[in-house]
């Protein structure tokens, strides 16, 4: 049973207390920009997701508290918290540091993709 | 067998021997039905042995006899049944269950008696039941598992039997979070409190068994000059009455899991259910959150397995010396010991010192010595060095133990030398000790083998917990004090505790020899089995059998022969076991690996696991305001999430039928009235409450009037339909939503994520409302002149309310919603009053609608009443995969807006499918006949299976309003399909034919809610 | 609405003799509940001009004025409780105040079930169905905590201490499970005592 905190009401509880939303830092295509999406872009989107051994970053509810969402950075092996951030935020560099690979290339391609 | 007792007495050892037990007071219990007597302070284990009863058991699979081995949990044979009738429990520890009057216990898994089991012919014909014997055997043919083998296996097989009704007594949990959890109460659990507590910590420390102290009592040594039992009994007084130190006994630690979160079962009553009269509950599980968890589990000693070693008075060392210290019990008249370490002679010499006679310590090492083995000479007891047990003679049925067999041996062999016999009934064995590691890996813990002790011990845990004294390998006392009081310590955060541990000393002891089973003479495996695992009943043979069979792992050894897989996870029996598989493939025991420990550390009650949710609370039920009337009125109900709704109102003799036809043909002729309060209400408001509604329908609110309402369906992003509902505007920019029942909190959850993740620049508020309103369908051609009779300022006139708006009022002196609109079909409102006000609005519209015939009707007449008109319901027509388009609803789904969730995906190649399957309507050959509900449609009946699948129905009724059968299905390309017939096979060999319509069957120009 | 009208969610319980808390169901209290923004200045002020309180913007804290409580719900969200008789005039005056500015408040004094609940084994009783440490700090008077009691959601508010008074409130679907909940785990006889100094336990 995870013991997690709420970073914007503070308060401590666990895993029940709690919602995990799955995997974070998914971007819509269409809020942006509903034409031109390719199939494979909606599809990636739908159902393509990350499921690295190693640290990872998450959108979690505080459920049973203030009900809001915010990010969560978790080592999906030793079951350890590193730390959270607020729902509408980029990861801290110091998290990212310590994430998987894949979540570096993510972010990269994001850059990349707002450069062009 | 002979019933002598087996109780030692008292004069002569000093208050030595029997300390727990209270001599003076005598306490009757039954035993399989007859009666006997023990002390106060016994076990169900040390009475019996008092009574002379030492076979207690049939064992699982060889239904040999059985007998006592260990002490407390780790007693992998003594399996009984505790109590009577409904409060019998299977599968209790006799070591654990402690004697109280009236205690009811008996043998377990055998038949017709533990003296005289027939089962026992199994043991006879054991070369038939090798490793792996189900899995060679009861293969084929398939037939024979329903009728023969399984009523064979479920017969033999199998501990205890369950409890003949339902359980009385209570049960309850406990959550609390504690900065120190210690498990264990042994000498190194209680200096950790200590110094924890001494530090300011919150500290809970746990012992399974009814008294602290471990094995303190019999492991020689002293703390401060004195014997150890002096300074635990001080130091557990301290620390339960210094009000930061929860302690607790009888409370065993049986799980570990994720961030220290930790699960303990208490037996609060079963040492004295009469405690319960007075409302204590019969167990506790705990749910403790601990900052920090110190495992102080001790260690459990392991046999050595020799021939017939299963054999009742063979004993572990320790447990035959402290039933003789404890209780005043041996387990015979004659003893011999069976070593390869010094411990063991202190049961020797306890027993010599208690009046009970040695024949023989049998020492494998070749040249024992140091202080202990010093005073076992000393007291004349004689010593076979270099020597191990090599058979074991036994007489009525293996029942009692007559001599062994010694032979000269090595460990690393057999050496010649001449055998020699031994006369004895009962032997202690000691094979050294594995630290309870089970903790520290049920989650995740890794172990490392510690060549010193042979064994395995905990490596450091990834969560914060540590692991200390035996259980982490640390025998030596003084050691063993400082590592726990520096636990204690880190743990409190602190550094001032270990000045107050006491000095401690003992007695130097020599290094043991590692021994995995001493081979018998004779014949291999002739009459001769080396058990490791009692419980399961695996020899070292079948052990050996796996390996030449290809399992090499030693996880597909544990399945193949169920070693360690018993109610006891291996206890006694898994280092064995490896040290076995290590002889046989020459591989370090490292190598070989460990299998894991899963929890729980030994079985605990499915009432502790329920705790307070049985009965009424098993699970939550939701009423609406009007529950009661319902229920005054003999409602039969129907659950749909966690809400109770009626069903149907049956009157008189009515069946089920005849009151949902009834209820039906009452709204289309009459008017009738439905409790609707369980539909999700949500109050939307700001000023992009528009914007917001437009994108998570698939159809434009934000064109909405005030006081004007729409229906709309809403897709998840997958593009499949999830909620529907009608959205009404109350004002400027504030909008009601209505959604289904089941789905009332989903939706708002769902707006809250788009909201705070997607949409965060939106202005828009969400506020549930469901459970402020009751809300009530009138429906019916009298809808309208029944409502008109109320007292109140609602215009319930075809101009003043046109179907799809709304208003809001006064009626019958209450705050009032009304909306026109209809899941009927016919000219239909539905009524929001505060929920306060909702049964008594409810009896009013009964009362003003008496004239009219009204009656209230339920969700299946509600469901008849919509499929009828070929509306759809969420969760009948959808399930997850079907989109508004496989409906027939384009009418519903923009293509004007540029955005809304799921519209997208309604463009992917597979959603975009002409093969998809679409909703249509059918009516069956035989109009009396009612199809299945989820009955498949295939495009041919055929002999062999499986059949080509083309659809299914999804709602299926008889209507009584058109007296025939209606169903909906959704068909493969079904809309092309119109005025064909397609199949459905049903049960036994029958296919029910039916003719593809529309699915609109009543009022297709819907002439009946426009009036 | 007219007085007679009201049947609350657990008018017809009454408390088992079995019991070692007192209980009771709070049925004269109406609630209001508010949403809007605390960094929008003229959202709280409206919201203060109309009840008369600042409203907290502390986490799990209360403000009250008079016989009105301002529980806090949420960042954004917050309870009013309020005399029953005069919820409706309250809430005209904040629907009023808060005109033109981005919030919500809505009438919910018929959504939720009120328990009170009083006696030394409270916290005790909490902890049976709740995962929250009600024995260590943090928990005077005032204090508001939202969480899962049993299966369900539910919140408490602590009314005072020694001897401690916690108003329980539940959705009103929910209330005779709670009420249920609590008469199976506050009998007398299953005291845990956690944490209580205690006898010495017995030894080997």
């Amino acid at each position: 049973m995870l013991v997690i905190t709420c970073p914007v009401c503070g308060v401590e509880g666990e895993e029940a207390d709690f919602h995990c939303g799955g995997e974070a830092h998914i971007t819509r295509p269409a809020t942006e920009n509903p034409e031109g999406i390719s199939d494979e872009a909606q599809r990636d989107y739908i159902y393509m997701r990350k499921n690295p051994k190693g640290v990872h970053f998450e959108r979690w509810r505080c459920d049973r508290g203030c009900g809001k969402w915010f990010h969560a950075c978790r080592d999906t092996v030793s079951m350890e918290i590193l730390g959270y951030y607020g729902i509408t935020q980029k990861p801290p560099a110091t998290l990212l540091k310590k994430a998987d690979p894949l979540w570096q290339a993510h972010f990269e391609a994001q850059l990349k993709k707002a450069k062009s | 067998m002979s019933n002598k007792p087996y109780r030692v007495p008292t004069a002569g050892t000093g208050g030595t021997v029997g300390r727990l037990i209270d001599r003076s007071q005598t306490v009757d219990f039954t035993w399989n039905g007859q009666k006997y007597s023990g002390y106060a302070g016994d076990t169900l284990a040390s009475a019996l042995f008092a009574n002379g009863i030492r076979v207690v058991g049939r064992s699982f699979k060889y239904h040999r006899p059985r007998g006592v081995i260990g002490l407390g949990s780790n007693e992998p044979n003594a399996l009984v049944g505790v109590g009577t009738g409904s409060r019998m429990e299977p599968n209790i520890r006799a070591t654990q269950v402690e004697l109280f009057p009236g205690l009811a216990a008996t043998a377990q898994n055998a038949w017709p008696s533990v003296e005289y089991d027939i089962g026992q012919i199994n043991s006879l014909a054991s070369r038939l039941f090798p490793a792996g014997f189900y899995y060679k055997t009861f293969m084929w043919p398939q037939a024979f598992w329903k009728s023969v083998y399984e009523p064979i296996i479920r017969r033999a097989a199998g501990l205890g039997v369950a409890p003949d009704g339902p359980d009385p007594d209570t049960y309850e949990q406990f959550n609390c979070h504690c900065d120190v959890l210690v498990v264990g109460g042994g000498v190194a659990g209680l200096a950790a409190a200590e110094a924890a507590s001494a530090g300011g910590a919150r500290v809970i420390i746990a012992d399974e068994n009814p008294q602290f102290g471990g094995i303190s009592d019999i492991a020689g040594g002293t703390l401060d000059g004195e014997a150890q039992s002096k300074w635990t009994a001080e130091t557990a007084q301290r620390l339960a009455g210094s009000g930061n130190v929860h302690v607790m006994s009888r409370t065993t630690v049986v799980g570990h899991f994720h961030h220290n979160y930790v699960m303990m079962f208490e037996r609060v009553a079963d040492h004295d259910p009469r405690i319960m009269n007075e409302g204590a509950p019969r167990h506790r599980l705990w749910k403790v959150r601990a900052k920090r968890v110190i495992i102080a589990s001790g260690a459990i000693e392991r046999p050595i397995p020799f021939a017939n070693n299963d054999r009742p008075g063979v004993m572990l060392s320790t447990a035959v010396r402290a039933h003789l210290a404890r209780y005043g019990v041996a387990p015979g008249y004659r003893g011999v010991i069976f070593t390869n370490n010094d411990d063991a002679y202190r049961t020797a010499t306890d027993l010599l010192a208690a009046g009970v006679p040695v024949a023989r310590i049998i020492d494998v090492r070749p040249e024992p010595a140091g202080p202990l083995v010093d005073a076992a000479k000393a007291a004349g007891l004689e010593i076979s060095a270099g020597s191990a047990i090599c058979g074991l003679m036994a007489k009525s049925g293996g029942k009692h133990i007559t001599a062994v067999k010694v032979a000269p041996y090595s460990t690393t062999g057999r050496v010649p030398g001449a055998e020699e016999q031994v006369n004895c009934d009962f032997v202690a064995v000691s094979g050294g000790w594995n630290p309870v590691v089970h903790l520290h890996c049920h989650n995740g813990g890794k172990l490392d083998f510690n060549d010193k002790i042979q064994s395995f011990v905990p490596r450091k845990h990834e969560d914060p917990v540590v692991t200390i004294g035996s259980a982490n390998g640390t025998f030596d006392l003084a050691a063993l004090m400082d590592e726990a009081y520096a636990a204690g310590e880190a743990a409190a955060g602190t550094r001032a505790a270990k000045a107050k541990a006491p000095k401690a000393t003992s007695e130097p002891e020599g290094a043991l020899e590692p021994l995995w089973y001493a081979p018998a003479t004779g014949k291999y495996n002739e009459g001769n089995k080396h058990f490791i695992d009692f419980q399961n009943d695996v020899t070292a043979a079948d052990l050996e059998l796996a390996q030449r069979e290809g399992y090499e792992s030693v996880e597909h050894t544990k399945r193949y022969t169920t070693l360690g897989m018993a109610t006891d996870q291996g206890k006694t029996s898994n280092i064995i076991g490896l040290g076995v598989l290590s002889g046989s493939t020459g591989k370090p025991i490292p190598e070989i690996g460990t299998t894991t420990f899963r929890p729980p550390y030994t079985p605990f009650s499915f009432g502790a696991i329920a705790g307070t949710q049985v009965g009424k609370l098993f699970h939550v039920v939701r009423r609406t305001a009007q529950f009661d009337w319902h229920k005054e009125a003999g409602a039969t109900w129907e659950p749909i999430g966690d809400w109770r709704r009626a069903y149907c109102y049956p009157k008189g003799d009515e069946d089920k039928h005849a009151a949902i036809n009834r209820e039906i043909l009452t709204v289309r002729g009459k008017v009738g009235i439905l409790d609707a309060s369980t539909l999700g209400k949500i109050e939307i408001k700001g000023p992009d409450a528009g914007a917001l509604l437009d994108r998570v329908y698939t159809n434009t609110f934000s064109t909405l009037k005030p006081g004007r309402g729409r229906y709309g369906l809403m897709m998840n992003e997958m593009g499949f339909l999830f909620d529907d509902g009608v959205t009404v505007c109350l004002g400027k920019d504030h909008y009601l939503m209505h959604t289904t029942s089941g789905g009332a909190e989903r939706v708002v959850q769902w707006l809250e994520e788009w909201l705070q993740t997607e949409w965060t620049d939106m202005k828009v508020f969400v506020t549930a409302v469901t459970e402020q309103w009751s809300q009530f369908a009138v429906a019916g051609p009298k809808a309208r002149a029944l409502l008109e009779k109320l007292e109140g300022d609602v215009d319930f006139s075809a101009d003043g309310l046109a179907f799809m708006s709304m208003s809001e009022g006064m009626l019958e002196g209450t705050r009032a919603r009304v909306f026109r609109i209809s899941f009927s079909g016919e000219l239909s409102y539905e009524i929001a009053v505060p929920a306060n006000a909702g049964r008594v609005f409810w009896e009013k519209l009964l009362e003003a609608g008496e004239e009219f015939g009204v009656e209230p009707y339920g969700t299946e007449a509600l469901h008849v009443l919509r499929a009828e008109k070929g509306f759809i319901a969420i969760g009948d027509e959808t399930d997850g995969t079907v989109t508004p388009l496989d409906l027939g609803m384009n009418w519903a789904v923009s293509k004007k807006k540029a955005d809304y969730l799921g519209k997208r995906a309604l463009e992917l190649p597979h959603l975009a499918d002409e093969n998809r399957k679409e909703l249509v309507g059918l009516l069956t050959e035989d109009p009396n006949e009612v199809l299945p509900d989820g009955a498949y449609a295939v495009s041919s009946v055929t002999e062999k299976l499986p059949m080509d699948m083309i659809g299914q129905v999804t709602s299926t009724y008889w209507s009584p309003t058109l007296n025939r059968s209606i169903a909906m299905a959704l068909i493969k390309k079904g809309r092309a399909k119109m005025g064909e017939k397609v199949t459905f096979p049903v049960a036994e060999g029958k296919v029910i034919r039916a003719e593809i319509v529309d699915p609109v069957f009543y009022d297709k120009e819907g002439a009946k809610q426009n009036v | 609405m007219s007085e007679a009208l009201i049947i609350t969610p657990l008018c017809d319980r009454e408390v088992p003799a079995n019991l070692a808390i007192s209980m009771t169901e709070i049925v004269d209290r109406g609630m209001i509940d508010l949403r809007g923004l605390p960094k929008d200045k003229k959202f709280m002020d409206a919201a203060k001009a109309a009840l008369g309180v600042a409203l907290p913007t502390e986490p799990r804290t209360s403000a009250q004025n008079g016989e009105s409580l301002c529980l806090w719900m949420s960042v954004d969200q917050w309870l009013i409780v309020c005399p029953r008789k005069e919820t409706a005039a309250l809430l005209d005056k904040l629907n009023k105040a808060l005109e033109g500015i981005f919030s919500l408040a809505v009438d919910m004094s018929d959504a939720r079930s009120i328990i009170r609940l009083k006696g030394d084994r409270v916290r005790e009783t909490l902890m049976k169905g709740s995962s929250i440490d009600f024995t260590q700090g943090g928990f005077e008077p005032g204090t508001v905590r939202r969480m899962l009691f049993g299966e369900i959601a539910a919140m408490v508010h602590v009314v005072s201490e020694e001897p401690d008074v916690f108003d329980l409130m539940v959705f009103r679907s929910y209330a005779h499970h709670a009420w249920d909940w609590v008469e199976a785990t506050a009998t007398k006889g299953s005291e845990v005592g956690f944490l209580k100094p205690a006898e010495a336990p017995a030894v080997v």
